[in-house]
């Protein structure tokens, strides 16, 4: 009896992969959005190496480091219960409303230098919307807790997600941070669920995984 | 290591940022790591730059010039945005930009500082709206 279940159970499990292949769901595609230098890219590196071994960008303490969006495809996260989602992760270029190349200038940059990133990072503030408009299934907004969470950008963005319809994690990010206060983010976004975490020292992930397995899943 | 430059011979210390500007004596691109105890072989066995390098086998350092400030001027048809605000009250359209799309990106000044009107990017394209209707 022992030896026909195995069987049996190795069979069902052949069956299902042979019933994926023909109707293999479309993966979800989640996106990393947020105001510059909140710690997108710091994230999907964590998930990436979490769950696959590797990398998807460089980051740096700059804002608009990431002036492309990234993706890394069929990660698959899975949950306490033995639940899975394959999902593609997109980390995007920081959304803001005004890009200075001045500030650049601060962290010892060279003027030309600087004027390119801007240019770059004004781009890249386009791709990321552009993505949103097409191509994303599902979002986890990045938020610095140690900043106030009522920025423009933030409520007009959570806005844009909402009025697509789109399951939202709101992160918030920098827990290890002595003046971090991820309770204001709760306050501020009550509507959505808010995972605090430390995308640096990895403090809470996994129970942004589990929320990811239950919103996106 | 210090390095030495393959054309005129001469010495940079290790780790010198000189050398990436190019030669300072002659101009040169290409450098060679030399070992410390034999950085005078070339003049004591008379031999040149690229023969030391034959016997070596250390790679030949090329440095190459920077290339991405030689652009300085972006034309029209490059711009990201759509709106310059030259001074107060003068202008320029990108009117290439306008015809393409919805979004509206302003930028104050000569270079480098952009507003960006992100509802105007959250629009929907309005060829798709049209195909949703059908």
């Amino acid at each position: 009896m022992k030896i026909f279940l195995q069987t049996f159970g190795t069979a069902k499990k052949k069956f299902s992969n042979f019933l994926n292949s023909f109707f293999k769901k479309k993966r979800t595609r989640i996106g990393i959005y947020g105001p510059p230098n909140a710690g997108k890219t710091t994230l999907a590196n964590r998930i990436a190496r979490d769950w696959t071994g590797d990398a998807i960008g460089p980051v740096s303490e700059i804002p608009h480091e990431t002036r492309r969006a990234r993706k890394k495809e069929d990660i698959i996260i899975s949950g306490a219960n033995g639940s899975t989602v394959t999902m593609d992760i997109v980390d995007t270029p920081g959304v803001t409303t005004k890009i200075d190349y001045h500030e650049f200038l601060e962290f010892g940059m060279e003027k030309d230098e600087a004027i390119i990133r801007a240019r770059e990072a004004t781009e890249g503030v386009a791709e990321a919307m552009h993505w949103l408009r097409e191509d994303i299934d599902g979002v986890i907004y990045m938020l610095d807790s140690t900043l106030d969470p009522f920025m423009q950008v933030n409520i007009m963005m959570i806005g844009i997600i909402e009025s697509r319809n789109l399951p939202v994690i709101i992160v918030a990010n920098k827990i290890d941070l002595p003046d971090a206060a991820p309770a204001r983010i709760r306050s501020a976004f009550p509507q959505h669920p808010v995972v605090a975490i430390s995308g640096l020292e990895g403090r809470n992930v996994e129970d942004l995984y589990e929320t990811m397995l239950e919103y996106f899943g | 290591m210090p390095h030495k430059c393959t054309k005129c011979g001469r010495e940079y210390k290790d780790g010198s940022t000189e050398i990436l500007r190019g030669c300072a004596s002659c101009g040169g691109k290409k450098f060679l790591y030399v070992k410390e105890e034999e950085i005078n072989k070339d003049v004591l066995e008379e031999k040149s730059i690229e023969e030391i390098a034959d016997e070596s086998h250390e790679e030949v350092l090329e440095v190459v010039e920077p290339t991405v400030s030689k652009k300085r001027e972006v034309e029209m048809y490059d711009r990201v945005e759509t709106i310059r605000i030259v001074s107060p009250g003068s202008y320029e359209l990108n009117l290439e930009k306008m015809a393409k799309s919805d979004e509206r990106i302003v930028s104050v000044g000569k270079e480098g500082s952009y507003i960006i009107d992100l509802m105007s990017m959250a629009k929907e394209e309005p060829k798709k709206k049209r195909a949703k209707k059908r």
